[in-house]
């Protein structure tokens, strides 16, 4: 069976955010829930570089471990999803997780916590694939279609990959060898070094000091 | 315009020459890095670069913090460890121990019971009375007890439940009681914290520890040595008193970080808060039993003090002399006549 994992290509993200929009539009994201986010390190200063995080469905999940009451499952393509019939509301997985990927709806008084969404891969939930009821409380199944999810799909860069494990790691294996001489080649840093550091053009790149 | 050839020649000798640049310096670096430590391997010379961006996507060493889009206290952050941290704690530290904790207690109290049995008054009940509590003290004692174990029963439900409970009863069914029980438990959380501020202003002067107390301890309450002296509160009920104040109190304030979230608190406050309030709630749930004993089977004529508000004044002669001296003088001044 496939092991479905995300990765982002820290070398290719320009910070579009079109996997954020595409998710919320897909999945039709409770208010106050963001499955996705772009995050940008080093924003401005040489060596800047942007990640897209949603959930990263880990084999050994926090949030799992720690639910009060085991409303988390994992299928058999290594996805991570859970069961809003059962969950409490609690907040455990979102402390849990080192990504914040569980999240709650805003929508209650002083932040109440409602049912608990987080990325569910485009794989929906314990409902009956493509049911109107699934569709409202986890999005949409494409996963079930044989479809991968929208966010990967959407990258403009082809920078977010997702799928399953071995595939995406060949081709950014593929990516790495490609670009491995303007990196590895002087042992620079990576502030200093990459595909957005043309080399030796003084003045023509940003990461230019 | 450089020809082809030219230029083909160019990048060869380019290519040969910082080959040659990077071979030198790797074995010059890997030179002194070998001669640094000593007759080890030699580490990479040449870092893969990747490593620093993880590090920095880590915060380990980070300059600067991440920007996003998205709006939220932790939004920023790729990655925060301290939640591992929080799920080993957790699922290694409190919930294995904490059974032990309670179990434990009970045991030790039950073996305290079957060795010991009931203390009994000293010359039994003389049958005159002596008021010890007022009924505002009473109402407030029972009202934080009631709650009290309210929370404490649904806290342990949402702390243990998995374990312990939903196997029993399955997933779904557990869902529906773990639900109420979050609910309740923080219904009654904010209706606790104003009884324990009330029972604390109107206990916390009768609880301030003196010399009387110091010796009470030393004769561990008259487990060895003959019946201390005590005051209207003896040392050990003082120590049950900050206990609960002290913890009760962390226990609130913890739970009110965590009942309020809208306050940007970060999943780092969150994390701590919940820790303080697991562990404080089981350490004071471990301790209520014991004085739930103390006052109910473990001693004759303890209970009546809270139940009625009057105890018996042999028991009070035994347990609390300076208590009962003052309260005999007190008696025989208001009514000089009698003796």
């Amino acid at each position: 069976m496939a092991r479905m994992k995300f990765y982002c290509d820290a070398e290719r993200c320009i910070e579009c955010n079109a996997c954020v929009t595409a998710c919320k539009n897909e999945n039709e994201v409770p208010w106050g829930v963001n499955r996705r986010r772009v995050i940008t390190i080093k924003d401005g200063e040489p060596g800047e570089r942007s990640l897209s995080v949603a959930c990263m469905h880990c084999s050994d999940a926090p949030c799992a471990a720690v639910c009060p009451v085991d409303c988390f499952y994992t299928t058999a393509d290594g996805v991570v999803l859970h069961d809003k019939d059962i969950c409490i509301g609690c907040g455990y997985c979102f402390y849990a997780c080192p990504f914040g990927a569980p999240q709650f709806p805003e929508d209650g008084a002083f932040a109440s916590r409602g049912k608990m969404d987080k990325c569910t891969f485009c794989a929906g939930g314990p409902e009956e694939d493509h049911s109107a009821a699934e569709h409202t409380k986890y999005g949409s199944n494409r996963l079930a279609e044989g479809k991968l999810p929208l966010c990967a799909e959407m990258c403009s860069t082809k920078a977010l990959l997702a799928g399953d494990a071995n595939v995406v790691s060949d081709i950014y294996r593929k990516r790495v060898v490609n670009r491995g001489a303007s990196v590895m080649e002087w042992g620079v840093g990576y502030e200093n070094g990459s595909l957005r550091a043309t080399r030796g053009m003084k003045g023509k790149s940003s990461s230019d000091s | 315009m450089h020809s082809q050839t030219s230029v083909q020649k160019f990048s060869l000798m380019h290519w040969w020459l910082s080959s040659l640049l990077v071979l030198m310096v790797t074995l010059g670096s890997s030179s002194v890095l070998a001669e640094q430590a000593g007759n080890k391997v030699s580490p990479i010379a040449v870092p893969n670069p990747g490593a620093d961006l993880w590090n920095e996507v880590r915060q380990r060493n980070a300059e600067s913090n991440g920007r996003t889009q998205i709006r939220g206290t932790d939004s920023a952050e790729f990655m925060r460890v301290s939640g591992e941290e929080f799920r080993d704690y957790r699922l290694s530290l409190l919930i294995p121990y904490a059974p032990y904790f309670l179990v434990g207690m009970l045991v030790l109290l039950a073996a305290t019971f079957i060795v010991k049995g009931r203390i009994k008054i000293p010359d039994g009940r003389s049958g005159q009375v002596i008021k010890r509590f007022e009924t505002f003290d009473r109402v407030v004692h029972w009202y934080v007890a009631i709650l009290f174990i309210f929370l404490a029963l649904t806290g342990l439900l949402l702390l243990l439940g998995r374990y312990a409970v939903l196997p029993v009863f399955g997933k779904e069914s557990f869902g529906l009681i773990a639900s109420a029980c979050k609910e309740g438990h923080n219904l009654f959380g904010p209706p606790f914290l104003v009884g324990i501020v009330l029972m604390a202003m109107r206990f916390a002067a009768k609880n301030i520890p003196n010399m009387v107390d110091v010796k009470w301890l030393l004769k561990a309450g008259g487990a060895f040595g003959g019946h201390p002296q005590a005051g209207y509160f003896n040392a050990g009920e003082k120590i049950w008193f900050w206990l609960v104040t002290i913890i009760g109190l962390g226990l609130c304030v913890s739970g009110l970080i965590l009942l309020f979230p809208n306050f940007e608190q970060g999943r780092e406050y969150l994390q701590w808060a919940l820790v303080a309030h697991g562990v404080g709630a089981v350490v004071l749930i471990t301790l209520s039993f014991g004085h739930m004993y103390v006052g109910s089977v473990g001693m004759e004529g303890s209970l009546d003090s809270m139940s009625t508000g009057y105890v018996d004044s042999n028991w009070a002669k035994s347990h609390h002399d300076l208590w009962y001296q003052e309260v005999m003088q007190r008696q025989s001044a208001d009514n000089p006549k009698s003796s």
